[in-house]
């Protein structure tokens, strides 16, 4: 059956395409990592350099699939799976955006927002572990408990986070808003991984 | 990519705990404690040496249900010092995961602090154990 619905040159070439889209996805998050990490404002710029790669990658996997690849009924999950990838971009991008305007932050606050960055990365790493379950006939469930755990992580850091935000004093509307924004975004990246690995699920269940 | 341990190589403790670590005073209330631990979700709570001669100590639920509650004790009046558990049970930063789980066998603990020197610089409780094994067997391909 996955010979059947993966096993045409036009499909292994959306698969190709769709690996490298999460790769680009993947890189951009080690990226944003390590700028929180310098605190190098520059190198977040690879950030929006990425996202119009991966911009450009999804553009080409739509097309692709409506071009004829895979069969009809299973073309809307696919592309809703490379949409939602594509929102984690997004959210990324504003990520560090957000942060390319903040004021130093504190100690405690930005070695948080470094731990929740490198769980991001992990869970971009897992989300190609799992679409590679998927169709090498793998585990995808142990692999999308493996994003839960990563995401209940996230949650669990960002209550404590927003308290410690709570307590701390702003000197104006935006900065206040810009440092609540760039934690919103920060801490939603994972719900959005998540999404795309429930998809995953999706797909594997409309191929049965 | 990922760190070395989850790719099949031994784990160590310092790569699986948590650093979030809540402190309270041994002279707090017990009733101070359930409230830090409700408010942060939380299961255990440090607590501070009295002294420099003195050693950290830990008050987990269990204490408090255990020993407080279900010995009928006064929790506004009752203070953390009375209930708490010393010294505590800490592996070293860099050890294996495999000698805290076999500690925490021996001890019928359900968590460890990891330790440098004096300095304690996280726990991690089953739960972590738990997570981190199964994300290290999702990476690992097992059950495939």
């Amino acid at each position: 059956m996955l010979k059947k619905v993966f096993g045409g040159n036009i499909e292994q070439k959306v698969i190709d395409s769709i690996k490298k889209h999460m790769q680009i996805l993947y890189s951009a998050s080690e990226c944003f990592k390590k700028g929180l990490q310098e605190w190098d404002k520059d190198q977040m710029h690879c950030v929006a350099d990425l996202e119009r790669e991966g911009d450009s990658v999804r553009r080409e996997i739509i097309s692709m699939i409506y071009e004829g690849a895979f069969l009809p009924y299973l073309r809307t999950n696919i592309c809703r799976f490379v949409e939602i990838v594509d929102e984690a971009f997004d959210v990324l991008k504003d990520t560090a955006y957000e942060f390319e305007n903040l004021e130093p932050m504190d100690e405690d606050i930005r070695e948080d927002c470094i731990q929740i960055a490198d769980i991001n990365q992990q869970m971009c790493d897992m989300l190609i572990i799992a679409f590679d379950a998927l169709f090498n006939k793998g585990d995808l469930r142990e692999k999308t408990l493996a994003i839960r755990i990563y995401e209940k992580k996230v949650d669990d850091m960002k209550f404590d986070l927003i308290g410690k935000l709570r307590n701390k004093e702003v000197k104006n509307f935006w900065e206040g808003r810009t440092l609540s924004d760039s934690i919103s975004y920060l801490t939603h990246i994972s719900d959005v991984i998540e999404d795309a690995s429930d998809y995953l699920h999706i797909i594997n269940l409309s191929m049965r | 990519m990922p760190e070395k341990s989850l790719k099949g190589e031994t784990m160590k403790v310092d790569e699986i705990m948590t650093k979030k670590l809540e402190i309270i005073s041994a002279d707090a209330s017990i009733y101070d404690a359930i409230e830090r631990m409700i408010d942060k979700r939380i299961r255990s709570l440090l607590v501070k040496p009295k002294d420099e001669h003195d050693v950290y100590g830990v008050i987990t639920v269990r204490d408090i249900v255990y020993k407080a509650l279900g010995g009928n004790l006064d929790l506004n009046k009752t203070k953390v010092a009375e209930i708490m558990s010393k010294p505590l049970v800490c592996v070293d930063k860099g050890m294996d995961v495999e000698h805290a789980i076999n500690l925490m066998t021996k001890f019928n603990i359900t968590r460890v602090f990891i330790s440098e020197g004096k300095e304690i610089l996280g726990i991690i409780s089953l739960l972590d154990f738990m997570s981190a094994a199964l994300i290290k067997r999702a990476r690992e391909g097992h059950g495939a």
